[in-house]
């Protein structure tokens, strides 16, 4: 990660060249997190562009309390919640000490999938899996894991505590396992 | 250590954040428990698959629109 320091020294100065420094390092992973909530390529990307004049219009205010990355991917999740809420409710998560959800499907299909299935069927299952997740937990998973964002910097941008940070990553994990498992189980039987 | 108790202590076994003794009881598990490696090996998997995958991009003619947007709006502002 850059200094954000003189990253932002230098956006106050609206140099050219920290704008493409900052749209270079963040419109991609913004993206990859309002895309996964939302859904729709456009509203994602209207989400990224809100992001990006919301930070904007708050250069010379931004007191760096929080890393810039971490204010930016909060934006584009409470904005991207917004969005959704304004459609219908969100999901209920369980409790923290709610029982977690039991494996269901003990098929070992961890050396199939790229075997047997053409890149589009692989692309289709996972975007179909992770579709299925309730919202908070999506967003977790793609902070985490597709992101690689560590979980006390997950619980900053999600603004929850670094242990219900865990706990969804958790559910989310076992959640798309659960549901790849029966996707990759039905792909194998359709070919036998 | 017990199936329930595996489960709970998957992702901190997963991303090595169990203690050694958690550890080696959930090796001693895993290695009699089938269905509970299973678990293991699908969802390590799982995870690999979207970290290996997930990683999706604005397609480029998108990208250079939005990228074209905010810097007029960006470098704007320095004129006002």
């Amino acid at each position: 990660m850059p200094d954000d320091a003189n990253l932002l020294a230098a956006l106050r100065e609206r140099s050219p060249e920290a704008f493409r420094e900052l749209f270079e390092l963040y419109s991609d992973r913004l993206y990859r997190l309002a895309l996964g909530l939302l859904r729709d390529e456009n509203e994602a990307e209207d989400v990224v562009q809100d992001a990006f004049l919301r930070l904007f219009e708050k250069l010379d205010g931004f007191e760096g309390r929080s890393r810039l990355g971490t204010w930016l991917y909060r934006i584009v999740h409470n904005l991207s919640l917004d969005r959704l809420r304004a459609k219908r409710p969100l999901a209920d998560l369980p409790d923290e000490d709610d029982a977690l959800p039991l494996p269901v499907s003990f098929v070992d299909w961890s050396q199939i999938p790229e075997k047997q299935l053409t890149e589009a069927e692989l692309a289709r299952y996972l975007d179909q899996a992770i579709a299925a997740l309730p919202e908070k937990l999506r967003a977790m998973f793609i902070l985490s894991e597709v992101e690689g964002l560590p979980a006390k910097e997950c619980a900053q941008i999600l603004e929850i505590s670094v242990s219900a940070a865990k706990v969804r990553l958790h559910r989310a994990r076992l959640l798309l396992r659960e549901q790849l498992s029966q996707a990759f189980a039905e792909s194998t039987i359709s070919r036998e | 250590m017990t199936c329930e108790e595996l489960l709970q202590y998957l992702s901190d076994y997963i991303d090595n954040e169990l203690d050694e003794d958690l550890t080696a009881e959930a090796r001693a598990h895993l290695a009699t428990c089938h269905n509970c490696k299973v678990v293991l090996d699908t969802t390590r998997k799982t995870i690999f698959l979207y970290r290996e995958r997930g990683k999706r991009a604005i397609s480029a003619e998108r990208r250079q629109e939005l990228f074209d947007k905010l810097q007029t709006s960006f470098l704007g502002k320095a004129s006002e």
